[in-house]
């Protein structure tokens, strides 16, 4: 087979020449842009990991975060469960207290407003007695009822017996001797004497005698010796009055 | 009757332009024709590359290419393939484009003139001791001529140089006989038959410019004669040649 020698080293130059300008505008470049990709892919790749971590750890972190606010939310009602609790008992314990003194105030007061109506219908159902018993006893009779009530005093004195009689005198001995006779009347000297004598009879001698008038003993005559007393007053049937009053007028309030 | 002209029996034959010795042939005209096509189109396509992920579809058809190359290369040398790419990768363009637009009438592959192939295996046959003194120094690879003593010396040369001529010859064989082959077809069954031979002449096109590329590579990796490297290429070269 004949080969040109021209022909030969001509196909090696363009060869040569083939492979430099291939190098220059294909090689080179298709290189380039492959390499260039895959450090852009690589570096995308990288960064995509590097953000998945950071989510990852923002995640958790978040996460995290969640739960001790989750758990501080529920410390934070329990003890906003309990404070309310206890204020509300608290409140209730006041409002309660103030209740009962509010209530104590009001039954004192009622029981005091009772005291004083009775009080105030004794005295005057007692001074309507009086007046209505003295003119009665006026009327019926020319005897004054003052008599009547010193006659009845000394028969009171007279009537003691021995146990109390002697209590009576420990009671005068006890007191300093000294006897205070109380009424709601002037009592005549007649009648001092006749009052004295019976003491003196029935009971002991050396005492002195004292006698004040007092308008509070509702027509009655009493002696006081030292937490003793030997009386007789409209007062006792007064007050039975009132007793039996009041319970009936208790009743009637029950009843409404 | 003449089937093939005899002057035709290679494309030096066909003279288009000569003064002196300076002659102008059908190699060389379509060897420029090729080179043109090459260097154009490369030129057309690389001019506005992308390195973004969105790449044009011919820049992607020249990537794969490339990649396929580089990865070949790889194989062999482990590691600079970047290096042999303008070699090895322009020895398989030029060899599988000009086979291949054998198909197109009144084209007549550089390659099915031996000038052409004895240009190129030339061109391996300098190539492999350039490479081998650059990477390991002229010490190394001509101590590689005496292994493993002195007496085989003649035989690495001897080797070299039926190596240079058998890439030379395989090429030129293949190309030129299959043109010929598909001519005397035409003149004895004008139908089909001629067409189904021109498809395998493609397929042989292709693999022709791959053999001659992958074991131009072989000869070059085992200049490089590193040791483990000398295993690996020997067993590949012995694949390729069977």
């Amino acid at each position: 087979m004949h080969i040109d020698w021209f022909v030969f080293l001509a196909q090696i130059f363009n060869f040569l020449l083939l492979m430099y300008l291939l190098k220059r505008f294909l090689y080179g470049r298709i290189i380039k842009a492959m390499d260039d990709r895959e450090a852009k892919i690589a570096a995308r790749f990288a960064e995509a990991e590097r953000l998945k971590e950071e989510a990852s750890e923002a995640a958790e972190l978040y996460e995290k975060r969640n739960m001790l606010l989750g758990q501080k939310k529920e410390q934070m009602l329990n003890e906003a469960t309990l404070a309310a609790d206890a204020k509300r008992k608290e409140l209730m314990e006041k409002v309660r207290t103030e209740v009962d003194a509010v209530k104590a105030r009001w039954q004192d007061m009622l029981a005091r407003e009772h005291d004083a109506f009775f009080y105030d219908l004794r005295q005057r159902a007692a001074k309507q007695l009086y007046a209505t018993a003295r003119k009665a006893l006026a009327d019926l009779a020319d005897v004054e009822l003052e008599e009547r009530i010193v006659d009845e005093f000394i028969r009171r004195i007279k009537a003691l017996d021995e146990e109390k009689s002697i209590q009576i005198r420990k009671a005068i001995s006890g007191g300093g001797n000294k006897v205070v006779i109380q009424s709601a009347f002037g009592i005549s000297e007649s009648r001092q004497a006749q009052i004295e004598e019976a003491l003196k009879k029935q009971i002991t001698n050396g005492f002195t005698m004292r006698y004040m008038q007092q308008p509070d003993i509702v027509s009655g005559i009493e002696l006081r010796v030292n937490g003793h007393k030997i009386a007789w007053s409209l007062n006792e049937y007064l007050e039975t009055l009132v007793e039996s009053l009041t319970e009936t007028l208790q009743k009637e309030a029950h009843a409404a | 009757m003449e089937i093939v002209a005899l002057n035709q029996i290679s494309p030096d034959q066909v003279i288009i332009w000569s003064w002196n010795f300076i002659v102008i042939n059908a190699t060389i005209l379509y060897t420029w024709l090729v080179m043109a096509i090459l260097v154009v189109g490369s030129w057309f396509i690389t001019r506005n590359l992308s390195s973004a992920t969105n790449v044009s579809r011919w820049q992607h058809f020249l990537e794969v290419i490339i990649s396929i190359i580089r990865g070949e290369i790889s194989e062999m040398t482990k590691k600079g393939a970047d290096k042999y790419i303008p070699l090895v990768g322009t020895l398989f363009l030029f060899i599988c484009v000009s086979n291949v637009l054998v198909v197109v009438p009144g084209f007549i592959a550089p390659t099915s003139s031996m000038t052409t192939t004895a240009a190129l295996a030339t061109c391996v046959f300098i190539a492999v001791p350039f490479y081998g003194i650059s990477r390991n120094g002229l010490f190394h690879y001509v101590k590689e001529y005496f292994q493993p003593n002195f007496i085989f010396f003649p035989f690495h040369v001897m080797g070299e140089l039926s190596r240079t001529l058998a890439l030379t010859v395989r090429l030129f064989g293949n190309i030129m006989s299959h043109e010929k082959v598909v001519g005397i077809l035409l003149a004895v069954t004008p139908f089909l038959f001629p067409v189904v031979m021109q498809i395998l002449g493609l397929l042989i096109g292709v693999i022709q410019a791959y053999i001659f590329a992958i074991l131009s590579m072989v000869y070059i990796a085992s200049a490089l004669s590193a040791e483990d490297e000398g295993h690996h290429t020997e067993t590949k070269k012995e694949g390729v040649s069977a």
